[in-house]
């Protein structure tokens, strides 16, 4: 549309605009302000917005007792991650190979998250949060790379089969998770497979294989044919100027594709619920909080949604290209 | 490519869709047709049909159906209206201002729907910001019972999906033409006019899409319902998938939830299969 130009129009404008942020925020607003206070301020009737800021429930979720040398140990720890991820992000002028140090980087991520629980005594809570990073983790890894070879095939294939498998695709994809969910929850306790992480990561993978194949599909799409064809002219097979030429060229597509199975794996309450007992991931974990009477969880619960959410805000800051892509490409939250 | 090809390629991903969705719904049809609890899991009982007799004449069910017929009537036209005038208003603004207000906007539809709900039912607690503001302006306590849970069920579902319909709408604005605003410009249309004539046809396409995935999505609305039903449970505020899972999970009666859930995709297809032909034409179209 054309530009409103006069100057009321224009305040008008981001008069509407704010008002929308601010009704989008409040309640990130008020519960991160509640997982700052004392029990006292957070249950005034009168809502307080000056008070002195206190890390107690960060520290009543996440850790069960300081050790000693309490402050040593988390300068250690924070140290650390510091220089995994400065590491990470200069690695394109150091001397080594950027996917080495990629690799190493996640390695030393992994074993300072392994590390933590052997200096710290944790809570519950760390353990919900390690089982939300190894049921995403291994979502994405299958779930993309079968999904890749399935999205490529359909984007290039103009049989019927192809139509078929799509549009059956759509169908179990708007169909209620219950519906596949009890009888997985049946098979697992056939199987005693409840409670494990494999039958949450296979289920996360069926339920997202309709969405993740129709938006690497797309992506696919966009990659000009010539490519592989000039590729297969110099002798390479399918597969190897798929992996060779295909799969760089559309890798921006791929990451997309990841960061929306890493938000529906993540988000994912339902099946979890339904599969775990005490295995929990950090929603099914949270929800608990709020299910008790006592209202001492209250501010609790704040917190334990502010840690659960940064995460999330972190990795969507640093890909937010990726996401606005996949969001416009029409992709559609499952 | 070539048949053979397509299928080497695609058949892991076809395994795991036959295998690990195709076998469970048919696995679900069987299921519904047993008398099964926790207790009798490895030796259920066949039944027939009297799962599906049970929950037609379950009141709780009707209940539960009602309100979620409820739920989609009020949030999804409330979807398609706020994110189609949010995402003119974006219209307007260009550059990083318009990536900061999009951001902002996106929060509420990224982060874990269960946080947020968690997030949202904190403004409304005895001590929450909003129950302030209620009370200050109404002069009324803020009392939880069955309509207001039903109502902050509502909002909540407004406030965390209109972000995705504000974005493929404001995609959708940025393919449209600039010679057809141009061209009524010209001939004196007022903004109002133009919204009307050309951008709202121009964007209809996308409305369909929006409306039927919006309504099949928000039948199945389920992890809100179930934090926010919480708040009290002398008032439950169900809807259809929340009753089957308290069915299944609560009331140990598997058979009958799985009914439930059958009975739920039967009604999805009233919606689904518009939407598959409309997809399939497309489809066909394209080849």
């Amino acid at each position: 549309m054309d530009r409103v130009n006069s100057p009321a129009g224009r305040v008008l404008v981001h008069l509407v605009l704010v008002i929308f942020a601010v009704y989008s925020l409040v309640p990130f607003f008020w519960t991160t302000l509640q997982s700052f206070k004392t029990f006292k301020d957070a249950f005034s009737r009168q809502p307080v917005f000056i008070f002195e800021p206190t890390w107690a429930n960060y520290q009543d979720v996440w850790i069960r007792s300081l050790p000693e040398a309490g402050s040593s140990v988390g300068y250690f720890i924070l140290m650390a991650a510091v220089v995994i991820t400065c590491l990470m992000l200069f690695a394109r002028y150091l001397p080594i190979k950027s996917t080495w140090i990629y690799i190493g980087g996640l390695i030393g991520y992994g074993l300072l998250l392994w590390a933590i629980p052997q200096l710290v005594y944790m809570q519950k809570y760390y353990k919900y949060f390690i089982n939300t990073i190894i049921v995403t983790v291994f979502t994405i890894l299958t779930s993309i790379s079968i999904g890749c070879l399935a999205g490529y095939a359909l984007a290039r294939y103009a049989g019927m089969a192809a139509v078929v498998i799509l549009i059956a695709a759509l169908a179990f994809r708007a169909l209620p998770r219950l519906a596949f969910v009890l009888p997985y929850f049946w098979i697992g306790s056939l199987m005693n497979l409840l409670d494990t992480h494999i039958l949450v990561i296979i289920a996360l993978v069926a339920v997202n294989q309709p969405f993740t194949i129709w938006m690497l599909r797309s992506f696919f799409m966009e990659v000009p044919k010539d490519l592989e064809e000039s590729a297969m002219v110099d002798g390479a097979n399918r597969l190897t100027s798929f992996l060779n030429v295909i799969v760089p060229v559309a890798w921006p597509g791929i990451i997309s594709t990841a960061l929306f199975t890493l938000l529906l794996a993540y988000n994912e309450f339902l099946l979890v619920r339904v599969l775990t007992q005490t295995n929990w991931t950090l929603p099914v974990a949270i929800s608990r909080y709020t299910g008790a009477e006592d209202p001492a969880q209250l501010t609790l619960a704040a917190a334990a949604s502010v840690s659960a959410t940064i995460p999330i805000i972190v990795v969507i800051l640093f890909f937010q290209k990726h996401l606005i892509k996949g969001l416009a490409a029409g992709a559609v939250k499952g | 490519m070539k048949r053979n090809t397509f299928f080497a390629f695609a058949s892991p991903s076809i395994v795991v869709m036959l295998l690990l969705m195709v076998v469970p719904l048919l696995m679900a049809l069987w299921l519904a047709m047993q008398y099964m609890t926790f207790r009798n899991i490895t030796a259920p009982e066949f039944v027939g049909f009297r799962n599906y007799i049970e929950i037609l004449n379950d009141p709780f069910f009707w209940r539960s159906f009602n309100f979620t017929a409820l739920y989609i009537a009020i949030v999804v036209p409330s979807w398609v209206v706020i994110g189609f005038i949010i995402a003119l208003f974006l219209d307007q603004v260009s550059g990083l201002t318009r990536g900061v207000y999009l951001s902002i906007f996106l929060l509420p539809f990224i982060i874990v729907p269960v946080i947020g709900t968690i997030m949202f039912k904190q403004l409304w607690e005895p001590s929450g910001l909003l129950t302030w503001v209620y009370q200050e302006l109404t002069g009324a306590r803020f009392r939880v019972n069955e309509t207001s849970v039903k109502t902050l069920i509502i909002i909540f579902g407004i406030w965390y999906v209109t972000p995705f319909t504000i974005v493929v709408y404001f995609a959708g604005l940025q393919t449209l033409p600039a010679e057809m605003i141009e061209a009524a410009s010209i001939d004196g249309a007022s903004r109002l006019q133009k919204i009307r004539h050309i951008v709202i046809p121009y964007v209809s396409s996308l409305t369909v899409f929006i409306l039927l995935f919006s309504i099949m999505d928000s039948y199945r609305v389920f992890d809100s319902v179930f934090v926010l039903s919480e708040l009290n449970p002398q008032f439950k505020a169900d809807t259809v998938m929340t009753y089957t899972f308290l069915t299944a999970m609560q009331f140990q009666r598997l058979g009958k939830s799985n009914a439930m859930a059958i009975l739920t995709v039967i009604g999805i297809m009233v919606v689904l299969v518009p939407f598959l032909y409309l997809m399939y034409k497309e489809q066909i179209a394209e080849r």
